[in-house]
């Protein structure tokens, strides 16, 4: 019995040790915060120098291609909160007005959001607002 | 026709509480008459589920639109092919399809079973019952797939472009066999333990079965990295979103428990551990639609707001308590086998194995559930982007692949220092001095690494056929390739699980090269302007509009040259959706065996006067190796599958078939 229990605790420290090392490794460097345009206009997560994911819809009309520059620039809004994003970078597959929109990036001192990723949320399918 | 699907599925519900009662009355008074019952409700909910189907896949295919679940998903020149596929892209869909599968694989292993396996049977059955009970509740009572629409649209809404692609017939289709494979193996685990058989029994009773949920899941998951890199105009196989992390999961508890059960079969060891095991592999493949139905939220993939996820949760919660409950009670009941005498053995490379794979899917599970846990703490609204997941996940699955070569050049019981020196001689020096060349001729690092974390194991598993092979062909006199071939054919598991291990080798090469050494350019070009990258030229040539009724497609023509040879003339083309006024893009794919060529339009006017359009152009290396080893794995595991010659009667027939 006791070199079974031996066995199980020699396991356990090693499943532990992985697990903790590899969480230490990455997590610190790896969290960015996660908020939606409301939010980040709003302030509380005001910090200009770190990693934000910000969530919202692409606003009506509000989509400019520099086809040259291969710049993109559109406005992110929740309700009536509005925030200008600026990606240099093609546009992802569905982009449009309208659309469910995840952009990272960081959030400028000149109220510019500068996005180093754009991802569309994408629904299997169309879903009748409610 | 739609009827007769409705009242077809609520009798299959009621069905499958009639067979899980009468499995239960059975085992009390151990009456034949009951086990009938309940066997022949198994098929009687297998049947009705099946007319079920049939009927909703009429309804989608003639475009029924008086039903929701299609108008919701398909419109009028949705192709046949197309059509069918809509059906588990819908949210219940995709349960109604699941439950389906769990309802023929219960009436398979029923009808394979029929005279044997009398006292683990009924329990199994009772569980299979109760599992199909609560996906047919799901589907019937917390929200009805046959629910009508009060006025059939003339028109539906339409199935994703996203998903009108190949891999939408292969890809779920085969996780959701794996994941009903794996009830299967849960089931007839968990009843094997009720019913106090030896764990050696039950073992070799459903390792055929794990064999079948492993290689469909893993070939599940690889199908979607696949559709990922042709479809989702990215060029990447993994983005580590939930979604995706939720098929991976159970995939590796199943493969840590396919090793369990390996080495448990051959030295009567690790039971409790192999049970906890498969219990955790059926409870995450659950995960997988609390997750899809915004249990967890995914910010890529996924269904909107469905009703499902707190009745998952709560299946999950109760599966997974009693059960580790029944194995703390039955715990005196699993026989004390051999123990690994030593570490340094292949036993205890084993184990060491088996505890990687639980750390790794524990690493996992943090990654996605640690945003939660944090917004729960009150530690405001966070997420976590790909590094983690790429640092914490990508060394340990390359050790992993490294263990491949130290199980298998390591003796079992123990290691004696001399066969050791021998086998490293001919595997792990050969490997280390290639990646030392690597590193030397400056390719990359990370490619030393890859030579010597595929390498080694590779060539041990070269070394392995190669002794075969020919103390084979000294004793035999047949000529090699013969022996080779008789060899595997003598020994099938074993060396199915070689040709599994190869296709890992090749994926993890594919892996490495096509995440870490990809180049990507983006640029816009007018007709007859060019662009260049990593030795290739692409010379823009013509721009071709084509319109039907539902896009209008732009098909680009860019021939490829190198050095001044031309290669290849590829065809990117971007699709403007008139009814979601949004385009998507077909990209194109030059595949060698060195690397991959990937040519994406993001934007083109759509208008006849400007015929510039923007090109992204990735060149990934070594991509190719992926779907090459997905054909090993697929060939290995059918070489496990086959039935072995019955040598052993009172050891095999109890088990397999």
């Amino acid at each position: 019995m006791g070199a079974v229990k031996k066995r199980y605790l020699i396991g356990g420290i090693i499943l532990v040790a992985i697990v903790g090392y590899l969480l230490y490794l990455s997590l610190g460097s790896s969290v960015m915060y996660y908020v939606t345009v409301g939010e980040l206009l709003d302030g509380g997560y005001g910090k200009y120098d770190t990693d934000i994911r910000v969530t919202g819809k692409v606003a009506n009309g509000s989509i400019e291609w520099d086809a040259a520059q291969l710049q993109l620039e559109f406005d992110v809004i929740e309700g009536n909160a509005s925030l200008p994003v600026i990606y240099n970078g093609a546009m992802p597959d569905g982009f449009s007005s309208g659309a469910d929109v995840l952009v990272e990036g960081r959030y400028h001192p000149d109220q510019v959001f500068r996005a180093s990723t754009i991802l569309m949320k994408c629904p299997s399918k169309y879903e009748p607002e409610e | 026709m739609i009827d007769l699907g409705h009242i077809a599925l609520i009798l299959a519900f009621v069905a499958a509480i009639c067979c899980a009662i009468a499995s239960v009355v059975s085992t009390r008074k151990g009456s034949g008459r009951f086990a009938a019952v309940a066997r022949i409700g198994v098929l009687a909910v297998a049947v009705l589920y099946t007319v079920a189907v049939a009927a909703m896949v009429y309804a989608f295919v003639t475009k029924d639109f008086s039903l929701k679940i299609v108008s919701e998903n398909t419109s009028t020149d949705l192709s046949a092919a197309y059509s069918f596929t809509a059906m588990y892209a819908d949210k219940s869909g995709s349960m109604f399809f699941w439950g389906w599968l769990v309802s023929l694989l219960a009436a398979v292993l029923v009808l394979q079973r029929r005279n044997s396996d009398r006292p683990v049977m009924p329990y199994a059955i009772v569980i299979l019952a109760v599992v199909e009970a609560f996906f047919l509740s799901l589907v019937t009572l917390v929200a009805n797939v046959f629910q009508r629409n009060p006025v059939p649209p003339s028109e539906g809404f339409g199935l994703n472009p996203l998903l009108q692609n190949f891999g939408m017939l292969l890809h779920p289709p085969l996780l959701y066999i794996g994941f009903a494979a794996f009830a299967v193996v849960f089931a007839y685990a968990m009843a094997s333990l009720i019913a106090r058989r030896p764990a050696k029994e039950w073992i070799g009773g459903i390792r055929r079965w794990t064999l079948f949920a492993w290689c469909t899941l893993g070939l599940g998951n690889l199908l979607g990295m696949w559709w990922s890199y042709n479809e989702l105009g990215w060029g990447g196989i993994w983005a580590w979103d939930p979604v995706e992390n939720a098929g991976l999961m159970p995939w590796l508890l199943g493969t840590a428990f396919v090793h369990s059960i390996a080495i448990g079969r051959k030295r009567n060891y690790l039971y409790t551990w192999s049970f906890a095991l498969i219990v955790f592999t059926f409870v995450f493949t659950l995960l997988s639609p609390f997750i899809t139905h915004g249990g967890i939220e995914s910010p890529l993939h996924g269904f909107l707001s469905s009703s499902y996820p707190p009745y998952i949760l709560t299946a999950m919660i109760i599966t997974l308590a009693g059960s580790l409950c029944l194995l703390y009670f039955r715990r005196r009941g699993f026989e004390r086998g051999e123990k690994p005498s030593s570490l340094i053995s292949t036993e205890g490379a084993f184990l060491v194995t088996n505890i990687i794979f639980v750390a790794l899917v524990l690493v996992i599970i943090i990654g996605v559930v640690f945003p939660q846990i944090r917004e729960g703490l009150g530690g405001g609204k966070v997420a976590l982007n790909r590094s983690f997941f790429d640092w914490a996940c990508g060394p340990v699955m390359l050790v992993l692949v490294l263990f491949i070569g130290v199980c298998s050049v390591l003796g079992w019981r123990k290691t004696s220092w001399g066969p050791l020196k021998r086998n490293l001689l001919f595997t792990l020096v050969p490997a280390a001095i290639a990646a030392i060349a690597v590193l030397i001729s400056g390719i990359g690092n990370w490619y030393a690494v890859a030579a010597l974390v595929c390498g080694f194991p590779f060539l041990t598993i070269m070394l392995e056929w190669f002794r075969g092979t020919r103390a084979r062909h000294n004793t035999s006199k047949k000529n090699h390739l013969m022996s080779f071939l008789s060899l595997i054919w003598s020994s099938k598991p074993r060396y199915g699980g070689f040709i599994v291990h190869i296709g890992i080798i090749l994926i993890t090469l594919g892996v490495i090269g096509s995440t870490l050494y990809d180049v990507e350019q983006t640029a816009t070009l007018d007709i007859g302007d060019s662009m260049a990258i990593r030795g290739y030229e692409l010379t823009y040539d013509d721009l071709t509009t084509e319109q039907d009724s539902m896009k209008l497609s732009s098909t680009a023509a860019l021939s490829v040259t190198r050095g001044d040879r031309l290669v290849a003339v590829i065809r990117p083309q971007l699709n403007y959706w008139f009814y979601r006024m949004e385009t998507f893009a077909e990209v194109a794919v030059r595949s060698t065996a060195s690397e991959d060529l990937f040519v994406s339009m993001v934007w083109t006017s759509f208008d006849s006067s400007d015929k510039s359009a923007t090109f992204r152009v990735k060149v990934n290396p070594l991509v190719i190796w992926m779907w090459v080893g997905g054909g090993f794995i697929l060939l290995g595991g059918a070489l496990a599958f086959w039935p072995e010659r019955r040598r052993q009667p009172a050891d095999e027939a109890k088990g397999d078939e």
